[in-house]
C-alpha cells in the first residue's frame, strides 16, 4: 500500500503542476468568455524551453546558472515532504513541516540572488518585493501549521494537516487555517491580488520580474518549481479541508484530496477573475490578514483546550 | 587540570614575547605559536570532561583579597573552552595577514599579546569558581576586547566607539557586581557552590538575584535594548576583533546565563517566560536593524543581537522544561540553544573575515558603494554565501539545524495545554519571522555586495585576498557543512553541556532525553537528499547544453537601451518597501536637499542613514537629541559626561533593588 501511495504521490508531482496551471488559465478564460489555452499547454511550454538555447547576460556568474537548479531541487524535495496526497507524504518525520518551510526559504533566496546577479534595476526590484511580502507571510503559515500540531498533538506535516477538518478541534480552526494558508498558496504561488502572472508591465511584477532574464532551460527549471509549489499549497488547503476520515482508507482520501486540489486552483482562478491586483503597498495588509486567521485559529485552539482541561 | 594552568602559562609568555620581540611579523608568529600550544593543552584537558562528564577541581593560593581560586571544569566550562581558544586562534592568524598593510608604519606587538590575553581570559572565566576570580577574568575580556577595538585610535570616530562600548560593558559589570554583593550579603562567601545553596530555595532576594544576572549578561551579549554600544564597535573594530567579539567573546553572556541556571536548581515558570519574551524581543529587533544597514559589518554586528536572541529562546524553553519537570523540553531547548551558540560562532566568524576580506580588497564596506566583487573575490565571495545561507537557517547548513531543535521546543506536545501552548506556537511564528527578515537582510548584503556591476567607479578592488586570511575562512566554512550535513556531530559536542540540564530533572520516560536526536536523525538526509538533486540536476542540464553552447549578451533592461551601473538597485532600494512598514524600529534619519525649477542650477543630493532608534531615543530623552552623539564625540578626551549620568543611573537602581530587596527579606 505504501509504494502504492509512494508511485501515485510521485505521478502527483509530474503531473498536477501543469494541469493545475492550465484549470486557473481556463477558469480565467471561461470566466471572460474566451476559449482558453489547451490544459497542458503550460506542459507543451516546458518541453519547448527545454530545447532552447539560453542567453546569460554578461553580468552574470555562475550563480545565475544554479540558481534555477536549486530552486527546483528545493522545491522538488519539499515536495516529498508535503502531504499533496491528504494524509500521506513519502518522507515523514517530526516537524518536517519546519523543514518545507525552510526548503522554500533556500529556493526563495537562490532565485533572488538570481535576479541580482542580473544587475538589473526592474529584477532587484521584485527581489525586494518577494523578500519583503514572504517575510511578512512566514508567520502566518507557521500560526496555521503551529495551530494545527497543538490542536490535533501531532507532529508530522501527514498527520498534522490531514487530522484537520475531522479532528475533535471546532470547525473554526481547520476553516481559519484553510483561509490562512490559502493566503499563503497566493503569495507563494504569485497569484493575484498579490502577484500577476500575466501582466507584461515589469514595474508591477514579482515573480516574473525577477525571472525576466532567465532563458530555456533554466526557464522551464524556474516555471516548473513554481507550478510545483503551488501543488504543494494548493494540497496543503486541500487536506485541511479534506471531509474524510483516516477510516475511509488512504486511496479514497487521496483521490477526494486530488479533486479538492482541483477545487482549490478553480478558486483561485475564480478570484484572478474578480479581483485586481492590490495596489503594492495594500499587500502587506493582505498578508497581515492571513497572520490574524491564523491567530484566531490558535485563540480558538488555547480556549478549547484549556477549557477542556 | 595541570594542563589548563600550563596553557595559562604559555599565554603568558606568549604574550610576553609578542611585546619584547622586534619586528611585526615575528610578534604575531609568537602569538599564534602560544595560542597553537594552549589550543592543543586545553583541547587535551577538555575532551574528557566532555565525552565522559564529570568534574576536575583545583584549587590555587592566591594573595589577599582573592586568597584562593578554586578551578572547576565541567563539561558546560569544557564545552565552551573546547571552541573559544581554537577560534581565537584563527582570528589571530586572520590578523596576521589582514594587518600585514600597517606593519610598516604600526607596531601590532600589543594587538598579538591582546590576542592571547583574550584567550587566557577565557580560561579563566570558564573555569573559575569564586566570584572574585570571575570578575577579575570577566574585566580582563572587556578592557582587552576594549583595547583591540580602538586599533585604529587615531580615528575620533573609533575613540567614541571603543569608549561608548566600555561605558556599556560596564554599566554590565554593575549590574554584575550588585548580584554578586548581593549573594556574597546572603551566604558570606564569594564561592559559586555557597551561592548555590542559597539559590536553591525560591526567595523574593533569588528573583532579584535572577534579574540582576539576566541584565548583566544580556548586556554582555547585546540582547535588545543593551545592544547599543554594539553597532558602533562592531564596525570600528578590525575585522578579526568583530568577529572574535561577536562569534566567541560575547558568549561567555550566554555562558553566565546557562552557569546561573544550573546553580538555581528549580527554576520559577516566570523565568523561563521572561527569558523567552526578551530573547524573542531581542531576535526581532535585532533582525530588523539588519535590514536596513548600509556598512556591511555594522549590519552583521546587528544580527548578533538576533542569534543571541534565538539561542536565548532556546535557553527559556529549557529553562520553562526545569520549573514544569518536561525531560523533553530542557533537552530540546537547551541542546538547541548550546548548539545555536557553537553555530553562530562558525557562521559570525565566517561572515565577519570576508567582510574583512572585502575591506582588505577595496578598503569600503559601504553596500552603497559596492557592486559586482563575485567576479574579483570568487573565494571571498563564496565564503560569505555560504555564510549568509547558514545565518539565514537554511538547510543544508548548520543554522537550521540549531533552530529546527528549537521550533522542535517550541511545538513540543509536553508544553501544557491552553494558553502556555498558544503562546510557545506564537512565538514559533515569531522565530519565523526572523527567519526569513533574516534571509532578506542577508540577500540584500550578499547581492549588492557581491552581485551585479560596481557601482563606483572610484573603489579599486586589488583583487583575492591572502591565504592567511582565506585559510580560516575556510576552515570556519567546513565547520559550517559539517555540522549541517551531519547534525550527529553537533549533538555529540553539545550532549555534555546538555546533559548537565537533562539530569535536573529526572525523566520519567527514558525515551525524551532521545528527543533532540530523534528530531534530528532525518535532517543530515533530507540535506544529503537536496545536494543529490542538484546534483542529479546539474548532470541533466548538462546533457541539454551538450548541443548548443549558450549565448552572451548584454542585462535585458526591458527597452531602456543606455543603463548605466548607477541604476542597479541598491542595498536602500532593496530593503525601503521592508523599512517603510518597520519605520518604528528602523528611524531613518534623511537628509535632502531637491534640486529646484526645471533647470535646477544646484545639485541635489540625498542620504539616508538608518540610526539605531534605541539609542536615538536614549540621547533625545537626555535632551538634545542625535546631534549630542557628535558633540559628545568632539570633547570626548575632557569630559566623560555619560559614563557618569550612565553609572549613577545604574547605581541608583541598584540602590533601589537592593533596599527593595532587603526589605523583603525582613
Amino acid at each position: 500500500m505504501t509504494a502504492l501511495l509512494v508511485a501515485l504521490h510521485l505521478a502527483a508531482l509530474l503531473g498536477l503542476p501543469f494541469l493545475l496551471v492550465g484549470i486557473v488559465n481556463r477558469t480565467k478564460a471561461l470566466w471572460a468568455g474566451r476559449k482558453g489555452p489547451r490544459l497542458l499547454q503550460a506542459f507543451s511550454d516546458f518541453r519547448r524551453l527545454l530545447r532552447k538555447r539560453p542567453v546569460y547576460s554578461e553580468v552574470t556568474t555562475a550563480i545565475f546558472r544554479v540558481g534555477p537548479l536549486v530552486v527546483l531541487a528545493s522545491t522538488i524535495v519539499s515536495a516529498l515532504l508535503a502531504p499533496v496526497l491528504g494524509r500521506f507524504a513519502p518522507i515523514s518525520f517530526h516537524y518536517d513541516f519546519v523543514a518545507v518551510a525552510y526548503l522554500w526559504g533556500l529556493g526563495r533566496m537562490a532565485m533572488m540572488l538570481g535576479a541580482l546577479d542580473t544587475g538589473s534595476s526592474f529584477e532587484g526590484m521584485g527581489a525586494s518585493r518577494e523578500a519583503t511580502y514572504s517575510a511578512l507571510v512566514e508567520p502566518a503559515l507557521f500560526l496555521a501549521l503551529g495551530t494545527l500540531a497543538a490542536a490535533t498533538g501531532h507532529a508530522t506535516f501527514a498527520e498534522l494537516v490531514g487530522a484537520g477538518a475531522r479532528g475533535a478541534a471546532p470547525a473554526i480552526v481547520p476553516l481559519a487555517c484553510a483561509v490562512a494558508l490559502f493566503v499563503v498558496l497566493q503569495v507563494e504561488a504569485a497569484r493575484v491580488p498579490v502577484d500577476d502572472p500575466t501582466t507584461h508591465l515589469e514595474l508591477t511584477m514579482i515573480h516574473e520580474v525577477m525571472i525576466l532574464d532567465h532563458s530555456g532551460p533554466e526557464l522551464a527549471a524556474l516555471q516548473y518549481a513554481s507550478a510545483l509549489k503551488m501543488t504543494i499549497c494548493a494540497g496543503i488547503v486541500a487536506a485541511v479541508l479534506n471531509p474524510l476520515s483516516a477510516a475511509d482508507g488512504p486511496l479514497l482520501v487521496a483521490a477526494v484530496n486530488v479533486a479538492l486540489v482541483l477545487g482549490v486552483a478553480v478558486a483561485v482562478g475564480f478570484v484572478e477573475s474578480l479581483v485586481a491586483r492590490l495596489r503594492l503597498a495594500a499587500v502587506p495588509t493582505y498578508v497581515f490578514v492571513a497572520v490574524v486567521s491564523g491567530l484566531v485559529a490558535l485563540l480558538a485552539t488555547a480556549g478549547w483546550q484549556g477549557g477542556a482541561r | 587540570m595541570i594542563l589548563l594552568v600550563a596553557a595559562a602559562v604559555v599565554l603568558l609568555a606568549g604574550a610576553g614575547l609578542a611585546l619584547v620581540l622586534r619586528d611585526n611579523v615575528h610578534r604575531g608568529w609568537s602569538s599564534i605559536a602560544a595560542q597553537a600550544v594552549a589550543s592543543v593543552l586545553v583541547l587535551a584537558a577538555v575532551v574528557p570532561t566532555l565525552v565522559r562528564g564529570g568534574d576536575l577541581r583545583y584549587r590555587i593560593a592566591w594573595s589577599y583579597p582573592v586568597e584562593s581560586i578554586a578551578l572547576h571544569l565541567d563539561p558546560l566550562g569544557a564545552f565552551f573552552l573546547a571552541w573559544s581558544l581554537p577560534m581565537t586562534l584563527l582570528g589571530t592568524v586572520y590578523a596576521l595577514g589582514y594587518l600585514r598593510p600597517y606593519f610598516r608604519t604600526r607596531n601590532s606587538g600589543v594587538q598579538f599579546a591582546l590576542l592571547d590575553v583574550i584567550a587566557l581570559s577565557f580560561l579563566m572565566v570558564y573555569t573559575v569558581e569564586s566570584a572574585f576570580a570571575f570578575l577579575l577574568g570577566w574585566e580582563i575580556a572587556a578592557v582587552s576586547a576594549w583595547l583591540l577595538v580602538v586599533w585604529d585610535y587615531r580615528n575620533q570616530k573609533i575613540r567614541f566607539a571603543g569608549f561608548n562600548y566600555l561605558v556599556s560593558t560596564h554599566i554590565g559589570l554593575f549590574f554584575l557586581l550588585a548580584a554578586f554583593t548581593l549573594l556574597y550579603s546572603q551566604t558570606g562567601s564569594m564561592d559559586f557552590q555557597s551561592f548555590a545553596a542559597f539559590l536553591q530555595r525560591p526567595s523574593r532576594l533569588r528573583s532579584i538575584a535572577y534579574v540582576l544576572l539576566v541584565t548583566s549578561f544580556g548586556l554582555k551579549s547585546a540582547f535588545f535594548p543593551f545592544h547599543t554600544w554594539l553597532p558602533r564597535a562592531h564596525s570600528a573594530a578590525p575585522a578579526h576583533v568583530s568577529a572574535l567579539m561577536s562569534g566567541v567573546i560575547h558568549k561567555a553572556g550566554l555562558f553566565g546565563l546557562l552557569r546561573f541556571t544550573l546553580l538555581l536548581g528549580e527554576p520559577e515558570a516566570w523565568m523561563g517566560w521572561a527569558l523567552i519574551g526578551f530573547s524573542a524581543l531581542s531576535a526581532v529587533v535585532g533582525v530588523l536593524y539588519t535590514t536596513a544597514q548600509r556598512d556591511l559589518k555594522r549590519l552583521l554586528g546587528y544580527s548578533s543581537t538576533e542569534n543571541v536572541g534565538i539561542a536565548g529562546m532556546g535557553f527559556g524553553i529549557g529553562t520553562l522544561g526545569l520549573a514544569w519537570h518536561q525531560p523533553a523540553l530542557v533537552a530540546l531547548g537547551f541542546t538547541g540553544g548550546i548548539l545555536h551558540v557553537l553555530n553562530h560562532a562558525l557562521f559570525k566568524c565566517l561572515l565577519f573575515y570576508a567582510a574583512g576580506a572585502v575591506y582588505r580588497s577595496t578598503h569600503c564596506v559601504d553596500l552603497e558603494r559596492l557592486g559586482g566583487l563575485a567576479r574579483r573575490l570568487p573565494w571571498t565571495a563564496g565564503f560569505f554565501l555560504l555564510g549568509a545561507l547558514a545565518i539565514s537557517a537554511l538547510p543544508p547548513f548548520n543554522g537550521f539545524v540549531s533552530e529546527l531543535l528549537v521550533y522542535a521546543g517550541l511545538f513540543d506536545p509536553s508544553v501544557p495545554a491552553g494558553i502556555p501552548r498558544a503562546v510557545l506556537v506564537a512565538v514559533a511564528a515569531v522565530l519565523a519571522f526572523v527567519g526569513g527578515v533574516s534571509a532578506l537582510a542577508m540577500t540584500r548584503a550578499f547581492g549588492v555586495t557581491f552581485l551585479g556591476s560596481p557601482r563606483d567607479a572610484r573603489i579599486h578592488c586589488e583583487g583575492e585576498v591572502s591565504p592567511l586570511l582565506r585559510i580560516p575562512m575556510a576552515v570556519h566554512a567546513a565547520g559550517v557543512v559539517l555540522l549541517g550535513l551531519v547534525p550527529a556531530v553537533g549533538l555529540a559536542i553539545v550532549d555534555g553541556p546538555a546533559r548537565l540540564f537533562r539530569a535536573r530533572v529526572p525523566a520519567a520516560a527514558p525515551d525524551a532525553v532521545l528527543e533532540p536526536a530523534r528530531a534530528l536523525a532525518p535532517i543530515g538526509g533530507i540535506a544529503l537528499l537536496l545536494l543529490a538533486v542538484v546534483g542529479a540536476l546539474l548532470l541533466v542540464r548538462r546533457r541539454l547544453a551538450a548541443g548548443a553552447p549558450a549565448r552572451r549578451h548584454v542585462t535585458w533592461g526591458c527597452g531602456y537601451t543606455a543603463p548605466t551601473a548607477r541604476i542597479q538597485y541598491t542595498g536602500a532600494s532593496f530593503s525601503a518597501q521592508f523599512a517603510d512598514l518597520f519605520y518604528a524600529v528602523l528611524t531613518a534619519d534623511r537628509r535632502e536637499r531637491l534640486p529646484e525649477g526645471p533647470f535646477p542650477e544646484k545639485v541635489g543630493q540625498l542620504s539616508v542613514h538608518h540610526v539605531d532608534a534605541v539609542e536615538k531615543r536614549m540621547f533625545e530623552v537626555m535632551g538634545e537629541g542625535e546631534a549630542l552623539v557628535n558633540q559628545l564625540a568632539a570633547r570626548l578626551p575632557r569630559a566623560p559626561g555619560v559614563s557618569i549620568g550612565a553609572g549613577l543611573v545604574a547605581l541608583s537602581v541598584m540602590v533601589a533593588l537592593l533596599l527593595a530587596g532587603a526589605g523583603g527579606a525582613r
